[in-house]
């Protein structure tokens, strides 16, 4: 079998970014979701907070693990942003915040039925709206990986304006305006609420689903096989032969 | 029975005098404003006796039974402690969001001046380390408190408590009991002043709304996953028409 033509996808600093990301967000979802503990909200049960707090030697050095590495994380992505601004950053906002409605609205209707239903199921459910049993053609991100981006960037944004509040509440509230803090707690909870549904889908889209997995091996080798991107990235890949 | 600490308080020997104010000020190092520990007056009564009489209430944080400040709390950094039934802070757990203080009937809660977190009556923990009992009990002139395990007769406050059973009061709101640990012997004097235990306007959104909605979206989005992983189990041809395998694969 002769090795199919590879094409460029992600750089090494896009493949670093990703993976430190994915490692934070996992740490910081799974050490948030333990430093809650109320009975009345425990969203893992009770014991999950006294598992994890056991292993850290209590909550107060777990509320630490949680703000260093959301620290951490943070600056790391700000010196990416700067130096990354015009070669990574800059187009990546571009391209996921601009969305085509007709193309990406049918994208979006298509390909949650093809993959719940199949292709078969999926031409009959949307002959009604007038669309064929075909995908419209995507860009370097398709409709829903745009989708993703943008409700994830918006709420890191979200975590880390409330996180900010809750970890420097002290330095610069007064007792009166300490209801900023009590709010901060729970939009942070929504926000990570709303991330993790995303990211469910982000992980089970690349790590498990069988079509995009071409996707998910070239964030770890950078290439993706020309055959994908042709099929899966249309509007990009005809870009990449106009060059 | 368990521990429980608590004191149990003759309002009628109290003069007023503030000891108990200053003497836990200094033993807490509690700073500018805050207080741990209060007197109230109640109406002087003009008719009572010859000279009139007024009854002053000393109280401070009553390590309750059922603490609305402990449900207020999102963290867990505030708890009742299985140990003696005293309703500590965890100073590093506490960040400060101020929900407890706002739950509590009895403004027992303040936002330390210094530390700007969460600060309250313990029993005086650090006197009690070392064998000694809190510092507003051992300063007491007139001996108006006693403190103990209530639930044991050998210490003042449980010595007390079994001598007085049907005659000890709690002060509590009428329409939120919490179950104080400070009880009263004989008239205590201002009853009507604890406010209703309230749960904080975030705390409810989050409990009532916030949370259900949270878990509906990532249950819905598990189930939408699964639908996926199921479909890509059992399709496990599943390719999209063949007239997209051409350029012009978009018209037929």
């Amino acid at each position: 079998m002769s090795s199919p033509k590879m094409i460029p996808r992600h750089t090494k600093a896009g493949i670093f970014i990703h993976w430190f990301n994915a490692a934070c967000w996992f740490f910081l979802l799974f050490s948030g979701l333990a430093l809650i503990q109320n009975p009345e909200l425990n969203p893992l049960g009770a014991w999950y907070p006294g598992a994890v707090r056991a292993v850290f030697g209590g909550g107060a050095n777990l509320l630490v693990a949680h703000w260093v590495v959301a620290l951490l994380w943070l600056a790391v992505w700000v010196v990416y942003l700067f130096w990354g601004m015009n070669r990574f950053v800059a187009p990546f906002l571009h391209s996921t915040f601009t969305l085509e409605p007709n193309r990406d609205i049918q994208w979006m209707i298509k390909k949650n039925l093809q993959m719940t239903l199949g292709y078969k199921m999926m031409a009959k459910l949307v002959k009604p709206l007038g669309y064929d049993g075909h995908l419209p053609p995507q860009e370097y991100y398709n409709a829903g990986q745009k989708l993703a981006a943008q409700g994830i960037i918006m709420g890191a944004l979200v975590l880390i304006g409330t996180g900010f509040i809750m970890l420097f509440s002290k330095y610069f509230l007064t007792a009166a305006d300490t209801w900023l803090v009590q709010w901060s707690i729970t939009v942070h909870f929504i926000a990570a609420g709303v991330t993790t549904a995303l990211l469910i889908l982000h992980i089970y889209m690349a790590a498990i689903s069988k079509e995009e997995r071409p996707a998910f091996i070239s964030m770890f080798t950078g290439t993706v096989p020309a055959e994908y991107a042709k099929h899966h990235h249309q509007l990009w890949y005809e870009e990449l032969e106009e060059k | 029975m368990a521990k429980q600490l608590g004191m149990v308080v003759d309002a009628g020997l109290c003069i007023d005098c503030k000891g108990c104010m200053a003497a836990c000020k200094v033993a807490n190092e509690v700073p500018g404003d805050n207080w741990r520990n209060w007197i109230k007056s109640g109406d002087a009564d003009w008719q009572a006796k010859k000279r009139g009489r007024m009854v002053f209430q000393p109280g401070n944080c009553m390590q309750c039974d059922k603490p609305s400040c402990v449900s207020a709390c999102p963290t867990g950094a505030t708890y009742k402690s299985k140990a003696d039934g005293v309703v500590v802070i965890d100073r590093g757990l506490c960040i400060g969001c101020g929900q407890c203080i706002k739950a509590c009937p009895y403004g027992a809660r303040f936002r330390n001046e210094k530390l700007k977190v969460a600060d309250k009556c313990d029993f005086c923990s650090s006197r009690r380390a070392v064998g000694l009992e809190p510092a507003c009990v051992s300063t007491c002139p007139t001996k108006a408190r006693a403190f103990g395990d209530l639930n044991d007769p050998a210490s003042p406050a449980g010595k007390l408590m079994a001598q007085n059973k049907d005659k000890a009061t709690q002060v509590v709101n009428a329409h939120s009991n919490t179950d104080p640990n400070i009880y009263y012997l004989g008239d205590a004097g201002l009853k009507s002043w604890p406010v209703k235990a309230q749960m904080p306007g975030a705390f409810e959104f989050w409990k009532n709304l916030a949370d259900p909605a949270v878990k509906v979206v990532v249950g819905l989005t598990g189930l939408g996953v699964l639908a996926m992983l199921g479909k890509q189990l059992m399709l496990k041809n599943d390719a999209p028409p063949p007239e997209e395998h051409g350029e012009e694969g978009h018209h037929e």
